[in-house]
């Protein structure tokens, strides 16, 4: 049985104070008795403090909130009465997740100033499991998209190379938990927006199947797309993060009926003796369009995979090339509408009118000066694709490719019998801060092995797969490799996860 | 198209066609997607809830707040659909329908687009009489078949005011969301209607239907029901050429007199409209009107520049949904029967007054209670002696102690709360077999029409909700006595004390005969007993004239 993989923290990081490192250290930290809540979320918020200039993953520290519920875990602890694995273990909120405490803002100009009157279903199971929040991490504006720089609050910075982007649109949450400043955090995958920073991050992720956790609160980008889930180091805190916050909520009318039973259990070992497994891996995986350090990563998971007895065989997933034009039709289309409540009628902010300026004015100039150019570039692709005349051309075309995008998936599952589908969850390493940011289309290009996944509804785990090598100044670059498998199957996947992760 | 109006022919005949849509608001606990209050259900007389107290995150379209579905609202909506004749889908779905207005929080509605819930249903309709009352009688010829399209839920929007409470001019404008997220059922028949008559006695049936399955509290005034009928009208010229005049939309109308005004003046103003700009039906030639009630008239509303694009694409918060064939059955076999059924029932065959009849099937309960205890008195009989009776009988006397003896004092208990209750005939504590034992009691000359009264008043505290009114009106004295002993002996009594009188009456003056028959009445008073006037009267007769 292969022991505990160590957190991946880059090593050019300062060493005081000291990163935070896994759940599974602090929780065995907390019962020993050797660390307190309230010393855990002190050193996590001067942590983010020190780290906070360089790498801006936060948006709000949260020392009122913290503190209260360090201490609460603290008395629960003495009392004997500690709630769960997590008690007293800090933890970041992407800002896309409401909180009755603090603001949320989703990275816009135009939710700056906006409390929410109540807490995301997820934040809120955690919260009833003790777990301490300590910031909200610093996102994509609205979650659109895969570099962590379209945020109003300025682009969030890859801990391994701050000249670098951390991905997106989870981009603080993954750099705050590569960073060492929190054990894990919650993001939100609408077209791999926790795999892809999760990869390079150097860090785990996991996008549960769609309705495994309950959208309550997160604020809508692509509502039938998104999903919220957790970034951790290992696949072992990520699933006792699933744990916590998977399960039937009555507030979300596509939230599954699932419960979270499967995923109480311990991972390792991973293949308990004479497990037949088959993981499947698509041509796509070995293109070479792929970057060198992606391909070396690939082959060492197969070795990995191999040794531990997995077989490996091909599988096609022939309509995987349409993902990316059905995704941005399909997510598009949801935003324009899920995003017109922002208008600055009722809350967000709202234009100063001039005179003879009225109601159209209103609207125009709100939402003009609220949202930025990706998230305005979004809604009017969006709202286009709806249009009378466009509407079967693309919104109906793009959900016929999603329907056979889902039935290549359902193919290999059942027909090559694979556990898992295999792949990166993106071509490269992360890229520098600007490189791509005046080429839209390069950059959804960067999605191509994420939304598939979002499309058919799958989970999927990324984990690290390897490091591009340094070479002249480039530190070493995190590259993440991801696997997929059918509805409800992340006990299983998390398993193969830890085959899979770099160690 | 256009022909300067001197030319025209002169116009022989106009033929109106009208259809209409109709947003029903549902009478649900709470909102259509949320566990806000919903405005629409409160039975008060002052639901006056403070502007934008109804509220929660689903109804303000906060961030992160999703829709949940009221299944009640599809059950009652349901109901109404069966009334109307129409099909259930087997499953239906929402739709975003998506245009910028402050009264709707999330700047889409969730509506119903190409899979409405209910479809394809038909009303038969009979002619209004003279008093624009169904008229039963009429020959099925006269009938009309109004055809249901479809009824499909959506959400209503919230209230916008240019205006500050009380009248003030402001220069912003006001928003209460109170009304936003209510569950609203749009009808839409097809363009059957060929007379404001007709449009008007379906509306009002409607309303009865509504009010009968408990769908909507139907209060005009509260805007429970808005009405917009689609009206054009077909011209016959002199040179035998028939033109078909543009379609006007008249938004918003909420009461029946609107609906009558508005309909009655497109039918005059129609024909000279043509006459003036020569203008068709044609695609795009629809328009839009208001209805000024003052003026009594309808005034054109500012048309939208372009085609409105509403961009309807399936909700993806909300997941579509299935109707099983059992929920259906299990409505259709709880609804009770319809108003237009039970004004049939209750004229045609129980052989009360139009007037009678509406006003019990204006209230579903006081006509679902008359038609319980006229059932129990006209086939079971409530005790020994006191057997069934005729229908027409039972009706009568069901319908006088519920229209006036219990109306006087649920009007009294209505005032007496002050605006907070509105107390009906139905409610005020005796039961549908009590009532019937009331009417057999009476049919059977067994007490007078005061005693009833007495009697009724006496049901309604709350001690006796399980006497027997039989009982009680022994108990009180109240049964009119028909021992012919005790007749002969209050009458030889009367006739002992008053001399004068018998003898007038003997030689034949009438007039003399009211002081012996109350003298008799005395009599009965002083032994505890009830006299019934009218035996007393006979018997008098026949003792100072011989016979009888």
């Amino acid at each position: 049985m292969p022991a505990e993989a160590p957190p991946l923290i880059s090593p050019n990081l300062p060493a005081t104070p000291a990163p935070l490192g896994d759940i599974g250290g602090c929780a065995r930290a907390l019962a020993a008795g050797s660390e307190t809540a309230v010393g855990l979320a002190k050193r996590s918020l001067e942590r983010a403090r020190a780290l906070q200039p360089t790498l801006n993953f936060a948006i709000d520290l949260l020392e009122e909130q913290a503190m209260a519920a360090a201490q609460a875990a603290d008395a629960r602890r003495r009392s004997g009465a500690v709630l769960s694995a997590v008690d007293g273990v800090p933890f970041a909120i992407k800002d896309n997740l409401v909180t009755a405490f603090g603001r949320t803002t989703c990275g816009s100009r135009l939710l700056e100033q906006y409390r929410s009157p109540f807490t995301a279903t997820a934040v809120q199971r955690l919260l009833d499991a003790g777990a301490v929040p300590v910031l909200k991490a610093n996102l994509d504006e609205f979650a659109m998209g895969g570099s962590g720089e379209n945020s109003a609050f300025g682009a969030t910075r890859n801990p391994w190379d701050p000249s670098r982007v951390p991905g997106g649109s989870s981009s603080g949450s993954a750099a705050a938990v590569a960073a060492g400043v929190v054990p894990f955090a919650l993001g939100s995958d609408t077209g791999g927006s926790i795999r892809q920073p999760a990869g390079l991050c150097g860090v785990c992720g996991i996008k549960p199947t769609y309705g495994r956790v309950s959208r309550s609160g997160l604020v809508a980008y692509a509502s039938s797309l998104d999903q919220v889930g957790p970034l951790a180091h290992t696949p072992e805190d990520l699933r006792l993060v699933l744990s916590l916050i998977a399960g039937h909520d009555p507030a979300d009318s596509t939230s599954a009926r699932a419960n979270a039973s499967d995923l109480l259990t311990e991972l390792e070992p991973a293949l308990p003796p004479g497990t037949k497994v088959r993981i499947g891996i698509p041509p796509q995986a070995r293109a070479t369009a792929n970057a060198p350090a992606v391909l070396a990563a690939m082959q060492r998971a197969e070795r990995s995979l191999r040794a531990a007895g997995v077989e490996l065989v091909d599988v096609d997933l022939p309509h995987a090339d349409h993902a990316i034009a059905a995704y941005y039709i399909i997510a598009t289309a949801e935003a324009s509408s899920n995003l017109a409540r922002f208008d600055g009628v009722r809350y967000g902010q709202r234009a100063k009118l001039g005179a003879g300026e009225g109601l159209h004015e209103l609207y125009v100039r709100s939402r003009t000066e609220g949202f930025g150019a990706e998230v305005q570039r979004r809604i009017m692709l969006g709202t286009h694709v709806l249009s009378s005349g466009y509407y079967d051309a693309y919104y109906l075309t793009a959900l016929k490719a999603r329907r056979l995008i889902k039935g290549d998936y359902d193919r290999a599952f059942a027909e090559a019998g694979v556990s898992a589908v295999l792949m990166p969850s993106s071509p490269g390493p992360a890229f520098a801060i600007g490189e791509k940011s005046g080429d839209p289309l390069a950059m959804y290009l960067e999605d191509v092995y994420t939304v598939g996944v979002n499309l058919a509804g799958l989970p999927a785990v990324t984990v690290p797969g390897g490091f591009q090598p340094a070479g002249g100044t480039t530190p070493d670059l995190p590259v993440g490799l991801q696997l997929i498998g059918p509805p409800l199957s992340e006990a299983t996947l998390l398993r193969l996860a830890t085959l899979v992760r770099y160690r | 198209m256009s022909h300067p109006a001197q030319a025209a022919p002169a116009i022989t005949h106009v033929q109106l066609k009208v259809g209409l849509e109709i947003h029903v608001e549902l009478a649900t606990a709470t909102k259509m997607f949320s566990r806000a209050p919903n405005l629409a259900a409160a039975r008060l007389v002052n639901d006056q809830a403070a502007p934008n107290t109804l509220i929660d995150p689903v109804v303000l379209g906060l961030p992160g707040a999703l829709p949940v579905l009221n299944r009640e609202a599809v059950g009652k909506s349901i109901a109404v659909g069966l009334a109307l004749g129409c099909s259930i889908a087997t499953t239906t779905r929402w739709d975003r329908k998506s245009y910028f207005y402050p009264d709707m929080p999330k700047n889409y509605q969730i509506s119903q687009f190409d899979l409405p819930l209910c479809f394809d249903g038909a009303v038969d309709l009979p002619p209004a009489d003279a008093q624009g009352r169904p008229d039963f009688a009429a020959p099925r010829t006269g009938w009309r078949r109004i055809g249901i399209i479809r009824a499909h839920l959506e959400e209503d929007a919230g209230k916008l005011l240019h205006e500050l409470p009380g009248g003030f001019a402001a220069d912003y404008s006001i928003v209460d969301l109170n009304r936003a997220g209510t569950p609203l059922l749009e009808i839409v028949t097809q363009p059957d209607f060929d007379s404001a008559d007709q449009v008007v006695l379906f509306c009002q049936m409607l309303r009865d239907v509504c009010r009968g399955l408990g769908a909507s509290e139907g209060v005009l005034q509260k805007g429970h029901m808005r009405f917009e009928p689609n009206i054009n009208c077909i011209l016959t010229l002199a040179d035998g050429r028939r033109v078909v005049t543009p379609v006007v939309e008249v938004k918003n109308l909420n009461s029946f007199k609107a609906v009558r005004g508005a309909i009655e003046f497109e039918l005059a103003d129609q024909p000279k409209r043509w006459l003036a700009t020569g203008r068709e039906m044609a695609r795009g030639a629809k328009s839009t009107r208001g209805w000024d009630d003052v003026a009594g008239v309808t005034v054109p509303q500012r048309e939208k520049e372009e085609a409105a694009d509403y961009r309807y694409f399936p909700d993806p918060d909300l997941l579509p949904v299935p109707i099983e064939r059992g929920w259906v059955e299990a409505i259709r076999s709880s609804m009770p029967d319809l108003p237009l059924e039970r004004l049939r029932l209750f004229t045609a065959e129980l052989g009360l007054s139009a007037a009678d009849a509406h006003a019990l099937v204006d209230e579903p309960a006081v006509a679902g209670m008359f038609q319980a205890a006229v059932d129990l008195a006209t086939t079971e009989g409530t005790h020994a002696d006191l057997t069934p009776v005729p229908g027409p009988a039972a009706a009568k006397a069901a319908a006088n102690l519920l229209l006036q003896s219990a109306a006087r004092r649920a009007n009294e208990a209505t005032a007496a709360s002050a605006g907070h209750r509105i107390v009906l005939a139905s409610d005020l504590g005796f039961s549908a077999r009590q009532l019937a034992v009331l009417v057999l009691l009476r049919e059977h000359g067994r007490i007078s029409s005061q005693s009833a009264d007495e009697l009724l008043g006496l049901l309604c505290e709350p001690e006796r909700r399980e006497a027997d009114p039989a009982a009680l009106a022994a108990e009180r004295k109240l049964l009119i006595l028909r021992d012919d002993a005790a007749i002969d002996r209050w009458c030889d009594a009367a006739i002992a004390q008053n001399p004068q009188p018998a003898a007038d009456v003997r030689a034949g003056k009438d007039a003399a005969i009211g002081r012996l028959v109350g003298a008799a009445m005395k009599c009965a008073t002083a032994e505890g007993a009830q006299g019934d006037a009218k035996l007393v009267r006979e018997r008098l007769l026949g003792k100072l004239r011989g016979g009888g």
